[in-house]
């Protein structure tokens, strides 16, 4: 991009070079469009984990319903795309939008009360957002989601469906957002948050607005939520209710925990790990005869021990006394 | 008529059942401000202790009953030992985050273990007297079992009442609620004291447990929906304040009943969604509760 | 007198429940003074200091700030408005560095919002530049330049109260609130510190604080005022006060009642 070398370290762009040749190298594989498929959802879990650490590693609120921001996007682009015709190009931008506004409008009540009111708002919103897309047929197709309509997105006339191409569209996204949030970061504005996150009232007397600065983050993070359901929409072809259940907000949870909260890094790492673990472990659980849903159990682990152990994450053993 | 009287009598049994989990939320929020999501799944393990000790143990009910009782108390003080403690003096994220941890953790060991079907094991287990029912003035139909649950229920609390306002532990307990500081300054326990705290709402969840499989079904993710119903109503009420949790119970569970049978059965599970969200938004320290929701 | 007060604080009432925290309490501070605030254990003086920062909503009364009313207004209001403060038990963002700790104190200063840090626009990295010199500059300030990289909670006692300093002047205050600054130094310590106060003076800011440290308030003092059970006992200048007997009262009928 723009000065992609000035942003990114030097190890950071060879990294990134690298990840651009994937798709090369798979090309040669039996295997190969499984595998670029395990690296676009990972790295549409580095997406979400890098937006839901705006919220909770940034201000440092716990937020249980990432989720829903996931299935405001997929649903608003979903809808757009199969039911009025629009172009996947507008109808990113809208999703993202309308997941934003939500973010705002879920944490207004929330402003002026403790962070656990957060946690319990935050997992009540996308509880509902998931009861209403499993039971309103006639709006969006109940359980069963849209059916193979969302039209693959155009560009340049070519229809762009094929897993090297999806590779690429989720990479350039997930660096775009990296980007806004690393700089967002260390700004003014990350600044703001990470005091907020040490100390709300020392913030305040800093001239820190609370209310503005943290549904600043609320609607960054919900937005970042509904891109990456807006990938996934078209990504999948149909999106149905199951896939945004309880659960995935936790993994996501998970994987900022596992690699540290606040850090972007953490983030990503995390995502990179869990987002592929959890694709291994639902073919090793089955081979095991073991209910794929048993991999909750793994990941419930990783969140006790890490907080024990790693509060920091993975990658920082060293741990400041509270 | 008649259906709309049966209907909040159901209500009336599950607001009961509501309550009785919903008072461990809250009793541990109290004492340690903590959103002790692991809970509903000791809830569960109610049920799945007593299908245990039938079935494996081959124990008398009352048996089974008692020992599950006991068994989810000790598991209450168990999980607090060794995941809660030691991160008593960390931010209040890391202990949240270690509370789903083993929510997660405990509802897919029950799944391993015990699978994911529903088992109708209590059920079947419950002797012939508390399948009669007994036609209550109005015309509705109300069976044994239900009729328990309801003076069984009403009877826990007023108990539960007089333990934590005239007892030792509970004077304790209170004292902890209000400043746990202050409280071991004055030579109290503290670690006791969550200690009893937990166990006590454990087993009531336990109690709540069996209730529910004995009157529907049991199954992993039982501690995750009646779970959060009663967190719902724990909020409801005000968290933190047991009375609160007692009455926000009976009102959830009507309001349940009522709305699954007039509004939508799809949106059931999702009033309880629904009524904690109104509450935060316009009444966050809940029916009962104090301004403690603002910060101070 | 021509000089109006810079802050004024007329019947301030602060309750608590049923507990009378202050009392009707009448207070100046004149501009380019440095000021004092004492008073036994829970005469009410960090309470007065909430209620004007505006992290407490004080019950009744009037605060006017430079001819403002700043009643109730919001604590980041306030802090735009040139008021800043230090806590009692020292309040830093212990996790981030001590530069970062200063350049918040430099976001009254700044504008940068979203499309600015996002696009990284000249405007963007010339403010970045200024908040980071200025930081630096205070840092200097304050004897604390080559700590910059250091995580502020690593610091020592004395080093992290002068930081907490810094990060109030960063926010560029006409008035700046110490809450007892002294506590837990050595003699040393307070000395540097008194030359530090002397010197915030210097730059046109209006010191006012709490403090335990009889010698200290007595040494630097031009105004004193005196609370007891959050009522104002007296007021004036150092030997004034010194000899007020309702002060010598307030203090040894503290310690006598505590001996017993």
């Amino acid at each position: 991009m723009i000065s992609m070398s000035s942003i990114l370290s030097s190890r950071s762009g060879l990294i990134l070079f690298f990840l651009c040749l994937v798709p090369l190298a798979t090309a040669y594989l039996d295997q190969g469009d499984y595998l670029l498929r395990i690296c676009s959802t990972a790295y549409l879990y580095m997406l979400l984990a890098l937006g839901l650490n705006v919220v909770t590693g940034f201000t440092g609120l716990l937020d249980l319903g990432y989720v829903g921001f996931y299935l405001i996007g997929g649903y608003t682009a979903g809808l757009l795309m199969a039911r009025l015709g629009w172009s996947y190009w507008a109808a990113l931008p809208v999703a993202a939008i309308h997941g934003g506004l939500w973010g705002l409008l879920r944490g207004a009540p929330t402003l002026r009360l403790t962070g656990d009111y957060f946690a319990i708002v935050t997992f009540g919103f996308s509880e509902l957002l998931f009861r209403i897309v499993k039971n309103e047929e006639w709006l969006i197709g109940g359980p069963n989601g849209f059916v193979n309509d969302i039209p693959a997105p155009t560009l340049f006339g070519y229809e762009l469906w094929q897993y090297w191409q999806q590779y690429y569209h989720i990479l350039i996204l997930l660096i775009l957002t990296l980007l806004v949030v690393y700089r967002l970061h260390n700004s003014r504005i990350g600044r703001a948050w990470q005091a907020i996150s040490q100390d709300e009232e020392a913030a305040q007397t800093m001239g820190i607005n609370l209310h503005e600065y943290k549904s600043l983050a609320f609607a960054i993070s919900a937005a970042i939520g509904a891109i990456g359901g807006a990938f996934f929409a078209q990504f999948q072809v149909n999106i149905s209710a199951g896939v945004f259940e309880f659960w995935e907000s936790i993994l996501i949870l998970c994987m900022i925990v596992l690699g540290g909260i606040g850090t972007l890094k953490g983030a990503l790492i995390g995502a990179a790990i869990l987002g592929s673990l959890g694709e291994v472990l639902r073919i090793s659980l089955s081979w095991m005869r073991l209910p794929a849903d048993s991999r909750y159990l793994i990941f419930g682990a990783i969140l006790v021990m890490m907080m024990r152990f790693r509060p920091a994450g993975i990658l920082r053993s060293t741990q400041k006394s509270p | 008529m008649t259906l709309f009287l049966e209907q909040i009598v159901n209500g009336l049994v599950l607001g009961g059942i509501y309550a009785l989990i919903a008072v461990g939320y809250t009793m541990v929020y109290g004492v340690i401000q903590l959103i002790n999501f692991a809970h509903g799944e000791i809830f569960m393990f109610g049920a799945y202790f007593t299908f245990l000790c039938l079935a494996v143990l081959k124990f008398p009910l009352w048996l089974a009953v008692l020992a599950s009782i006991l068994l989810c108390a000790l598991m209450g003080v168990v999980i607090d030992l060794i995941a809660y403690r030691p991160l008593r003096n960390a931010p209040r994220l890391s202990a949240l985050i270690t509370a789903i941890g083993i929510s997660l953790i405990l509802q897919n060991l029950a799944r391993m273990i015990w699978g994911a079907e529903p088992r109708r094991d209590l059920a079947n287990a419950k002797s012939a007297f508390l399948s009669q029912t007994v036609i209550i003035p109005g015309g509705a139909q109300l069976s044994y079992l239900d009729l328990s649950i309801i003076i069984l229920a009403i009877l826990l609390m007023v108990g539960l009442n007089r333990l934590i306002s005239l007892t030792r532990i509970g004077k304790a307990m209170r004292a902890c609620a209000q400043d746990k500081m202050a409280a071991s300054l004055m030579g109290i326990d503290t670690n006791r004291v969550i200690g009893a705290t937990f166990a006590i709402g454990s087993a009531l969840g336990a109690v709540a447990g069996i209730m529910v499989g004995m009157r529907e079904t049991i199954e992993p993710t039982m501690g995750y929906y009646k779970g959060v119903a009663a967190f719902a109503a724990a909020v409801l009420g005000g968290i933190g304040n047991i009375t609160g949790a007692m009455l926000g119970g009976v009102v959830l569970g009507i309001a349940e009943v009522l709305g699954a049978g007039y509004i939508s059965s799809g949106y059931r599970v999702a009033i309880s969604y629904i009524l904690m969200i109104l509450v935060i938004v316009f009444r966050p320290a809940g029916l009962l509760g104090r301004a403690s929701a603002k910060r101070a | 007198m021509d000089i109006d007060p810079l802050l004024e604080i007329t019947g301030l009432t602060k309750n608590f429940g049923g507990v009378v925290a202050l009392a009707q309490v009448d207070l100046r501070v004149m501009p380019g003074q440095i000021a004092s605030l004492i008073g036994p254990n829970g005469a009410g003086k960090t309470t007065l200091f909430n209620c004007v920062t505006g992290l407490m909503a004080p019950t009744t009364g009037k605060i006017s700030f430079q001819q403002q009313d700043i009643f109730g207004t919001s604590a980041h209001q306030v802090a735009m408005n040139g008021i800043a403060r230090t806590f009692q038990n020292i309040r830093l963002f212990s996790e981030m560095t001590v530069l970062d700790n200063v350049r918040i104190g430099c976001h009254t200063q700044s504008r940068g919002y979203l499309w600015a840090a996002i696009s990284r626009n000249r405007a963007y990295r010339e403010e970045e530049l200024q908040i980071t010199t200025d930081a630096q500059e205070l840092l200097q300030f304050v004897n604390l330049e080559n700590f910059a990289t250091q995580i502020a909670g690593n610091l020592s006692y004395g080093d992290q109260r002068r930081l907490e300093i810094a990060r109030a002047l960063a926010t560029n205050p006409k008035l700046l609130l110490l809450d007892e600054p002294a506590a837990g130094m050595n003699p040393q310590e307070t000395n540097d510190l008194i030359a530090l106060i002397r010197s915030i003076r210097e730059r046109n800011i209006t010191v006012f604080l709490i403090e335990h440290d009889m010698k200290l308030v007595m040494r630097i003092s031009e105004w004193i005022t005196v609370l007891n059970y959050g009522q104002k006992i007296s007021q004036g200048p150092p030997e004034v006060v010194q000899s007020d007997p309702r002060v010598i009262e307030a203090y040894l009928g503290q310690s006598a009642g505590s001996n017993h």
